[in-house]
């Protein structure tokens, strides 16, 4: 997925990133913030299920 | 007229000593750079000395540390007796051919990586060399990386001498030809196949993560780690809180080592005038490993707390997190590093347990960290990174990244590291030279090769506990 036309470093004179000028940053961004937010429901859930275990 | 032109001679011969002036300045910076990367680097080892003491039984604490050490000590002058030769010996394959980029083979290697001859004016203290040694210091590193990679996994039954023979056939020889050929501007599989690992994910980490699986398969389990039935048991080492600092501690000095990918601009060997390079001169920035390193350090810690909660997978994740992007954090774009690196995190501690539940008694789960997800960055960068060019030139006239290639190097690379691993070690067994006698591993080996003791104070080891269930 390289972001410019001509497969060569030569024409590249600013963002060289994967995807950039497509819509594969922005849905990457959208990705990442979706697992941050999954990985925490899941950690509080887990943990307070452990933590009840341990009532009396 | 005449005082024009006077003040115009004045006005170039300022120019002229501002511009030498800036060129002192940029090569005491470009000397500075890999310099400072070298200590950086030594904190690896500082972390994995300290991640292979924690990870051992009191009985072993010390003779850990002692393996480790050793490795770093006999690593560094093997590598400046043939390793740094090897490098620029070999980038086109056998017999050592001079290729396209004139900075490889036997003849170049010949001319300025030997410590004799004419060669030795670039092996040693020269004022008009500001770049060998420092260029040098970071591969020696490269190097001892690898052999610390592979000292983790081997703990508590392996022989001092045996294992600093294989620490020397990895650092010294083996990754030294993966780097020639994949991590070189000359190399065979960069100029064919279009092969990208810009931080070594496969070169350096895959390398020593399959030379170390090749030893375990002759050097066998640790007494008691593994029950009749075949059901493993969970070793504990004796300093959970040690290990993990000490994975931090290797963390930290990752940043050195992948600052010393970078060639610094401005030199008569650098790639270009205004911008840094990677070792195949195509350009990459210092922001591109700011943003990329952090992002996947935080996706493998993520990943690996999601379904473990333990924190010696959680900092092994962050491990796995640089390692599973080395191979393009020139170009990741950093929320999708972040991603791979999760998945990299997720997939750690189910393939350590299926490596352990087919017999092998990796003490620190380094096939894993670095073997196996090594290889997953290298070929998760085909799958992203294709169309990329792999070298300088015109469109059409280099290789680009691409899967076919990126699997091409993950094979060689999987090859270079357990075959000579296993050969090796193969041939220390049948000399008696690879595993320490069984009653020496009962009483520890801090008695047998130690003349001190680690805490001596304290009492005996943590019980031995069924690891996860058999499959």
């Amino acid at each position: 997925m390289f972001p410019y036309d001509e497969a060569s470093w030569s024409v590249v004179d600013g963002a060289m990133f994967m995807g950039w000028g497509g819509s594969l940053p922005g849905f990457a961004t959208f990705i990442a913030v979706v697992i941050c937010i999954a990985v925490l429901v899941i950690g509080q859930r887990s943990e307070t299920a452990k933590a009840k275990s341990f009532d009396k | 007229m005449e005082e024009q032109i006077a003040e115009l001679v004045a006005k170039v011969a300022e120019l002229e000593a501002a511009s030498a002036g800036a060129a002192v300045t940029n090569t005491m910076f470009a000397e500075t750079f890999y310099y400072l990367s070298i200590p950086l680097m030594i904190l690896i080892h500082a972390g994995f000395l300290a991640y292979e003491m924690g990870a051992s039984r009191l009985k072993n604490v010390l003779s850990s540390g002692v393996k480790n050490i050793l490795a770093f000590a006999f690593v560094i002058p093997t590598f400046y007796f043939f390793g740094w030769w090897v490098y620029w010996g070999f980038p086109t394959g056998l017999p050592g051919a001079p290729g396209p980029a004139g900075i490889s083979g036997v003849e170049y290697a010949n001319a300025i990586a030997w410590g004799w001859g004419d060669s030795a004016q670039y092996m040693g203290p020269n004022i008009a060399d500001q770049a060998s040694g420092v260029f040098f210091g970071a591969f020696a590193l490269f190097a001892a990386t690898t052999a610390s990679i592979m000292s983790g996994a081997v703990i508590e039954r392996i022989q001092t001498v045996g294992f600093i023979i294989l620490a020397v056939v990895l650092g010294s020889f083996a990754w030294v030809v993966a780097a020639a050929w994949g991590w070189h501007a000359d190399g065979w599989l960069v100029t064919q196949w279009g092969v990208h690992d810009f931080g070594a994910a496969g070169l350096v980490h895959a390398v020593a993560g399959f030379f170390a699986l090749g030893v375990l398969i002759n050097l066998g389990p640790r007494i008691g780690k593994f029950n009749a039935d075949g059901s493993a048991n969970h070793i504990p080492g004796h300093n959970m809180p040690l290990t993990v600092v000490g994975l931090m501690l290797i963390i930290v000095g990752f940043w050195g080592f992948l600052m010393a990918c970078v060639i610094v601009p401005g030199e008569a060997w650098s790639w270009f005038g205004d911008k840094p390079s990677t070792i195949y001169g195509t350009p990459i920035t210092l922001s591109a490993l700011s943003f990329n390193i952090l992002m996947a350090i935080a996706g493998g810690i993520i990943g690996a707390w999601l379904f473990t909660r333990d924190p010696f997978w959680m900092m092994s994740g962050a491990l796995a997190g640089i390692i599973s992007t080395a191979s393009g954090l020139d170009i990741y774009y950093p929320a999708l590093a972040f991603i791979v690196a999760f998945s990299a995190g997720i997939i750690l501690k189910p393939c350590a347990d299926w490596l352990e539940n087919r017999g092998i008694d990796d003490a620190v789960g380094a096939v894993t960290v670095h073997g196996t997800i090594g290889l997953y960055g290298v070929v998760m960068l085909g799958i992203w990174g294709s169309g990329f060019p792999a070298l300088q030139g015109a469109a059409g006239e280099v290789p680009t990244i691409s899967l076919v290639g990126q699997i091409v190097g993950a094979v060689v690379f999987f090859l270079l590291g357990f075959v000579p691993g296993y050969v090796v070690s193969f041939i220390l067994k049948m000399m008696g030279m690879l595993r320490i006698r069984e009653g020496a591993e009962i009483a520890g080996m801090d008695l047998v090769k130690v003349p001190a003791a680690g805490y001596p104070e304290w009492g005996g080891d943590a019980p031995v506990t069924p690891a996860h269930p058999a499959e």
